[in-house]
């Protein structure tokens, strides 16, 4: 190379990087402002949990005095049963819807039969209606099964559960992409239906299986409505989020108010974790299934 | 032989009157709802009951803690789920009492309940001539709340110099105005204005007295102008306004502990102000409410009778002065409100200095609340006395609706239509008659039911039926208590034609 065209390299080269450079600069402070305009609640929440100088809602964000009072106060109410409630509703929920999602997207990927097309549309149109118009007859039906109030939890399983197997679109999109000859060379050396799916497709749809389990865990955690009617009038079968909310009403709100920063803060870590480890997998599932419907 | 049969009979009727007497004599397992912080004192309350009442009666409770407002939703959505005793906030009687969420009182109680409750508390509890629920506190009221070292003591009686000293001391003035007809409606009251609403035995509003449009509503608003147009009205009724730069909060007993917390010695609390308008001085009135405790409806006479005997004994004088001592519940027991310990607290004492200007709060219409409150953003708005009196029109308009058929579309609906009453289909809508009258012909089909009444199409709100028709009572049939929801029903099948002129109803057959 000759030294004019060196320098002209270089030339580009330094102003590709000067240009990079400032556009990465405008990004990353526009990025910085949003976060730091997303997080500031948080942080909020986090900091009055911390404040023990006093219980109600106050004008600055900073504790005057720091200490773990809320935390442990937690304790002398119904908090860690709403939290166990909540939590084994989750997990249970996230096993089961999983396993159902999974076999449902399984069948309608692979198998081909008779009414296979208009049972996928049925299920479209079903899933079309908003979810809140079942309350009351939901309601009446648990109520006769005796499943609401102190028995609760294992309802609001059964109405989790149940309509699970309609939320297969975005693991059938997935199974899709993965190609049938797979199948089809497992299937000759002998492999059952069962075996490939556990076998072949499952090892490599990690991603869908993870976006699986995290939406179905964070339905119930994050359930209101539905759980506050179907648990009313009693302590035992509240989850954590129709329990908490007592503490905001106005004869409470003035002894309680750090005491509820305190239970939102463990509300969301359970979450939070979650996303750390799997959040790679979370955006590889949703845009993974958008390849092909 | 038939001597032994008698004796044999007579003997059981005896038994059965000694059943009688010993019918309450039984363990019951019952559920009570009450607010989170009387949840223990409660329960032992219970205990003392089981202990000492004279029936035998054993309870087995499970206390859970609902609060007040919570508990009328509840009950509301399912009354078999409720609780078998539960405290709720006056506002939400008449709805519970419609819900069929509330056991009547018998006799003896409501004599007992009335004579030893004070008189507006008493009021709120009763539907038609009815007693539904126990008083449980009277101390559902609003009074001044100040920070001593911002507003000097001889401030306090005046509504003028209040706001002067938080605008001098940039501090806000704190009371609700444009987001609650509760509090709002104190200016009205100060100035003589009522607004007394009617319920019959079903808990349905069937007329209203309301004079909040009239010239003492004028000053009343020329009053509240004062206080939302200052730049440090702040519209809140929560006592950790005080933490945020609030020198003055107008709230009720329940934020004395906080505000008490926060003020420290600083705390003032006294009745409410008094304001001026054209030299003449009106002290802001207030409502005055209070807590009831009901007894849900059961299948059981001697559980029932039970239940009632608990409910009263907690709301007695006894389980109030405990509540009191324990967590400063303003009783409503005669005895209880005179009594040393209850003059001496200094909430309760400002609140008794505030009582000769309240108003019961009675039963009032459900959607009066999202009407009124309109009321403080219009005066807000107004440049002069017009638009003031603009305000005060447009509170009266919506008021005036909710009793009044709109005569646009009047629908006959009931089972000759299959009690649609969104039917777009013209056939049992009353036509004008171009001289103020509407009428319809139509079928009355044989059926076992031949029911219906005139509402505006899609509402249930505005329905007129039994109660109006002034010309054909013949025809139909009067079933009393059978027919809470003012139905006209025919007496036979037929071809009939029914008139409304706007107050009532004349129906011929054809």
């Amino acid at each position: 190379m000759s030294d004019v065209k060196v320098q002209k390299a270089m030339k580009q080269h330094m102003g590709l990087t000067a240009s990079r450079r400032i556009s990465n600069t405008a990004i990353y402070i526009v990025l910085t402002v949003m976060s730091v305009i997303w997080l500031i609640p948080f942080i909020c929440i986090v900091l009055q949990s911390f404040r023990v100088e006093s219980t109600w809602q106050v004008g600055y964000v900073i504790p005057r005095q720091w200490g773990w009072n809320n935390y442990v106060n937690l304790a002398n109410t119904d908090f860690w049963r709403w939290y166990t409630n909540t939590f084994v509703l989750a997990i249970l929920t996230a096993i089961l819807q999983t396993v159902i999602v999974l076999c449902m997207s399984y069948t309608l990927s692979r198998f081909r039969f008779k009414m296979r097309k208009p049972l996928m549309k049925f299920m479209l149109v079903l899933g079309l209606f908003p979810g809140m118009m079942t309350m009351i007859i939901l309601y009446r039906v648990l109520a006769d099964l005796g499943l609401t109030q102190k028995n609760s939890i294992p309802g609001l399983l059964l109405v989790y559960v149940a309509s699970s197997g309609m939320g297969y679109y975005v693991s059938k999109g997935f199974f899709d992409t993965i190609s049938k000859s797979l199948d089809e060379a497992a299937r000759v050396d002998g492999a059952n239906r069962f075996k490939v799916l556990v076998k072949i497709i499952l090892p490599l749809s990690k991603p869908i299986v993870i976006y699986t389990v995290l939406t179905a865990f964070m339905g119930p955690w994050g359930d209101f409505v539905f759980a506050r009617y179907i648990s009313m009038g009693t302590s035992a079968g509240k989850n954590v989020a129709v329990g908490m909310y007592d503490w905001l009403s106005q004869d409470q709100i003035g002894k309680n108010y750090t005491m509820f920063c305190a239970g939102g803060v463990l509300v969301a870590l359970p979450v939070t974790i979650l996303f750390l480890f799997l959040q790679r997998y979370y955006v590889e599932g949703i845009t993974g299934g958008a390849v092909k419907g | 032989m038939k001597k032994l049969i008698s004796l044999v009979l007579a003997l059981v009727m005896l038994a059965g009157v000694a059943a009688v007497g010993e019918g309450f004599a039984a363990s019951y397992d019952i559920t009570v709802w009450v607010a989170e912080e009387i949840k223990e004192l409660t329960a032992q309350q219970i205990e003392a009951f089981n202990s000492s009442n004279q029936y035998g009666i054993k309870f087995n409770a499970t206390i859970e803690a609902v609060s007040e407002a919570v508990a009328a939703d509840n009950m509301v959505n399912d009354v078999e789920a409720g609780g078998d005793i539960f405290c709720f906030p006056q506002d939400q009687f008449a709805r519970l009492v419609k819900a069929g969420a509330l056991s009547k009182l018998g006799v003896a109680a409501s004599e007992k309940v009335t004579a030893e409750n004070a008189a507006g508390v008493v009021a709120a509890a009763k539907s038609g001539d009815s007693l539904y629920a126990y008083p449980l506190t009277a101390d559902n009221g609003y009074f001044l709340f100040y920070d001593k070292s911002v507003i000097p003591e001889e401030d306090i009686d005046s509504l003028e110099a209040l706001i002067a000293d938080c605008e001098a001391a940039q501090k806000y003035f704190a009371f609700e105005m444009q987001t609650s007809s509760w509090y709002l409606a104190s200016f009205f009251f100060g100035t003589g204005c009522v607004s007394e609403w009617t319920t019959d035995d079903a808990g349905t509003f069937i007329s209203v007295r309301d004079t909040f449009n009239s010239p003492e509503g004028l000053i009343a608003v020329k009053g509240m102008e004062k206080l939302v147009k200052s730049p440090f009205h702040l519209s809140s009724s929560k006592a950790d306004s005080f933490e945020s730069n609030a020198a003055v909060v107008v709230t009720g007993i329940w934020d004395y502990e906080l505000a008490k917390q926060i003020l420290g010695d600083n705390l003032g609390v006294s009745d409410l102000p008094s304001f001026t308008v054209d030299g003449e001085e009106y002290h802001i009135g207030s409502f005055n409410g209070c807590k009831l405790m009901g007894v849900k409806p059961s299948n059981d006479a001697y559980r029932q009778a039970a239940l009632h005997f608990l409910a009263q004994y907690l709301t007695g004088e006894e389980c109030q002065m405990q509540r009191f001592n324990a967590k400063s519940w303003g009783p409503s027991n005669l005895v209880a409100q005179a009594s040393e310990e209850v003059q001496a607290n200094p909430g309760l004492a400002a609140l008794l200095k505030q009582a000769p200007y309240s108003v019961p709060q009675g039963q009032i219409h459900g959607s009066w609340w999202g009407i009124a409150q309109v009321i403080a953003d219009d005066v807000k708005l107004a440049t002069d006395e017009a638009g003031l009196q603009a305000a005060l029109d447009n509170y009266q308009a919506k008021i005036e609706e909710l009793f009044t058929l709109d005569n646009t579309a009047l629908l006959f609906v009931g089972a000759w239509n299959g009690w649609n009453n969104a039917d777009t289909d013209k056939t049992y809508y009353l036509a004008s008659k171009g001289d103020g009258t509407y009428a319809l012909t139509f079928d009355v089909p044989e059926s076992g039911y031949m029911g219906g009444r005139v509402v505006n199409p899609g509402s249930w709100d505005t329905d007129k039926g039994f109660a109006q028709v002034t010309e054909g009572a013949d025809l139909i049939q009067d079933l009393g208590a059978d027919n809470p929801d003012n139905n006209i029903v025919f007496a036979a099948p037929g071809n009939y034609t029914i008139t409304w002129d706007g107050e009532a109803f004349s129906i011929v057959k054809n």
